[in-house]
């Protein structure tokens, strides 16, 4: 009894020690990680609270002498003409994304329990047809859309972007959530119906509740994608009052090209809303990556 | 209950021919009203656009959007752009920056997955602060390190001459020999957090008794990884690899923003040369042209996608 314990723990301690050095490479490996994608986003902090004479000096000033808020005052305030614009691409973006968003998890859910449930012919070839919609990329629709979408009078319109942006997202939209409903037992829904509700109720009763954390990662993504999506609205809005934002700051920094404060401020709020959501919704997005995409 | 299906489905297959079929379809056509918003949308957007690109590109079509006047030319656009310069030149560099980045992205997530597959402090923060480049839009990544790489101003350029590594800041993105391996950097910065996730997901999936029975045999560290780990988590490496290849094979943000293809076409890959021969120099169909070759090569690479992603099915269906 103590010889078993005994070479337990010494079992225990041996493995500690063999995997330690495999831990201490990790540890190194962890923090070169952390530097190669922290440091830019702090250098890109650092720069956006100085003033534009002190961004550009050499060598530079690694923590500005009187750090100030300037730019992003200037961004925010709708008096001023670039606080004006600005607001307006934020609100933009905002708009074209929330209205994506909806829309591609109404879409999805219905799509990706049909493909998960009923066995109906061309299932698979369907299926296969939405995921490969993933591969191409969107300059070879680019032209066509752009005529299509003139001819049906969506260009310059938010219109001709959800359109675009819902067929990007739905197809991991519906892969993802297609794997949450393989992972509800059927006899669920067969229990439900049993005591008499339809095909639907069981669904919306039984099912929806059940796959709300991937409803939360497909919405997670198609809001990401909506919001940093750049080459069709570079291409479909001309108008300044209707661009988004990663193309309203280009539109503003390639004639302004010496104000690194000034963009540096504005990579920094574009990028805080999908982080701050995603940050808060991670766990939902890793969850559904693990049982919809990976665990099979 | 599963017997029973298996007997009406194997009723159903011995139906022959197309009455069969339409029969099958008309049984489930239910089941079509869930797909059909989906089938719609991804027809509108995807179907007819193809459709038309691959017509375009037999035309010679005047500048402006004024395809009335376009005249069919045959192969006339395929044949120009295979015996082009810039072809080779920017099919080298898309071969480049994809393999590159998709391999490296890849190595490190992987590697990152493994380090933080154990328990410590703050590794649900870590693993937050690692993964918020793949969150932010690549047009801000994109200034971040044009500012990073600045010829004047640059950090990195200032560091080196401050290590006295150099005289001057070096010009990482106006130089034909750096700029791609540059672009390269903030390619793999956005991406491998990617590959990092997935990885993480996988590994969730490595049985623990497995791992415990191969140490109780003694196999070191190493040993357990490759002989176990590794295999178990084959499929998801091949669709990781795939989707970044694909999406790396496919990116235009990064070089438009921070190069636009220069200088001299160094950093021209195949999608932004295909927007500048369409949107800059309105050669629609050349353009088109290029866009169907790509098509053809996404294709191959979907089939094989299609076929490690068919062959999760498959096991899933015999587990």
């Amino acid at each position: 009894m103590s010889a078993i314990a005994e070479t337990a723990s010494r079992g225990r301690t041996r493995r500690r020690r063999r995997v330690d050095g495999w831990q201490w490479a990790g540890r190194c490996f962890l923090l070169f990680m952390l530097l190669y994608t922290a440091l830019p986003m702090i250098w890109m902090l650092i720069t956006s609270i100085k003033s534009g004479f002190a961004a550009t000096q050499f060598p530079p000033q690694w923590w500005p002498d009187e750090p100030t808020l300037a730019s992003y005052q200037k961004l925010l305030d709708p008096q001023n003409s670039v606080g004006q614009d600005f607001l307006r691409f934020f609100w933009n973006s905002l708009f074209v994304s929330t209205v994506t968003t909806i829309l591609s998890v109404i879409v999805a859910v219905p799509a990706a329990y049909a493909f998960s449930r009923f066995s109906f012919p061309g299932r698979n070839f369907l299926f296969f047809a939405v995921l490969l919609r993933n591969m191409f990329p969107a300059v070879i629709f680019l032209v066509p859309l752009f005529i299509l979408m003139r001819a049906i009078g969506l260009v310059n319109t938010h219109g001709s972007l959800v359109l675009t942006y819902l067929t990007f997202g739905l197809p991991l939209a519906i892969w993802l959530l297609k794997g949450f409903y393989d992972n509800i037992p059927v006899q669920l829904e067969q229990a439900a119906r049993i005591d008499g509700a339809t095909r639907f109720q069981a669904f919306i009763l039984i099912v929806m509740p059940l796959s709300t954390p991937g409803i939360i990662a497909t919405a997670i993504y198609s809001f990401i994608g909506a919001w940093n999506e750049y080459i069709y609205a570079y291409t479909f809005l001309s108008k300044n009052d209707q661009l988004t934002l990663p193309v309203g700051i280009q539109r503003f920094f390639s004639e302004n090209t010496t104000d690194f404060p000034g963009l540096m401020a504005a990579s920094f709020m574009m990028s805080v809303p999908v982080v701050v959501l995603f940050l808060v919704l991670q766990r939902y997005f890793v969850r559904a990556l693990t049982e919809g995409a990976v665990k099979h | 209950m599963t017997i029973v299906t298996g007997k009406a489905e194997a009723r159903r297959r011995l139906q022959p021919g197309w009455s069969g079929a339409l029969r099958k379809i008309w049984e489930h056509r239910a089941d079509y009203a869930y797909v059909l918003p989906a089938i719609v949308v991804m027809l509108i957007v995807i179907a007819y656009p193809i459709y038309y690109t691959v017509e375009l590109s037999f035309f010679k079509t005047p500048p402006g959007l004024q395809l009335r006047d376009k005249s069919f030319i045959g192969f006339d656009n395929y044949t120009a752009i295979l015996t082009s310069q810039v072809f080779w030149k920017v099919t080298w560099n898309t071969l480049i920056w994809t393999l590159g980045s998709t391999l490296i992205s890849f190595v490190l997530g992987f590697a990152t997955a493994l380090a933080l597959h154990c328990d410590f402090i703050g590794r649900g923060v870590l693993r937050a602060i690692l993964i918020i480049p793949w969150v932010i839009s690549a047009v801000a990544a994109s200034y971040i390190w044009k500012w990073i790489y600045h010829s004047d101003f640059g950090i990195i350029g200032a560091v080196l001459v401050g290590l006295g590594l150099t005289d001057r800041p070096p010009n990482f993105i106006d130089n034909v020999s750096t700029v791609l391996p540059s672009l390269i950097v903030v390619n793999i910065w956005r991406e491998f957090p990617f590959a990092m996730i997935m990885m993480m997901a996988g590994l969730q999936t490595v049985p623990e008794q497995l791992l415990r029975a191969a140490e109780v045999d003694g196999a070191n560290a190493w040993q357990r990884f490759w002989h176990v780990t590794f295999p178990h988590l084959r499929n998801v490496s091949t669709v990781t690899i795939l989707l970044l290849a694909v999406a790396n094979f496919n990116s235009f943000i990064i070089p438009w923003i921070m190069t636009g293809g220069g200088p001299s076409n160094a950093s021209h890959i195949w999608i932004t040369h295909i927007y500048e021969l369409a949107f800059g120099r309105q050669r629609w169909g050349v353009a088109s042209a290029y866009s169907v070759l790509l098509f053809l090569i996404l294709m191959t690479l979907g089939y094989f996608y299609v076929r490690a992603l068919s062959g999760n099915e498959r096991k899933e269906g015999s587990a």
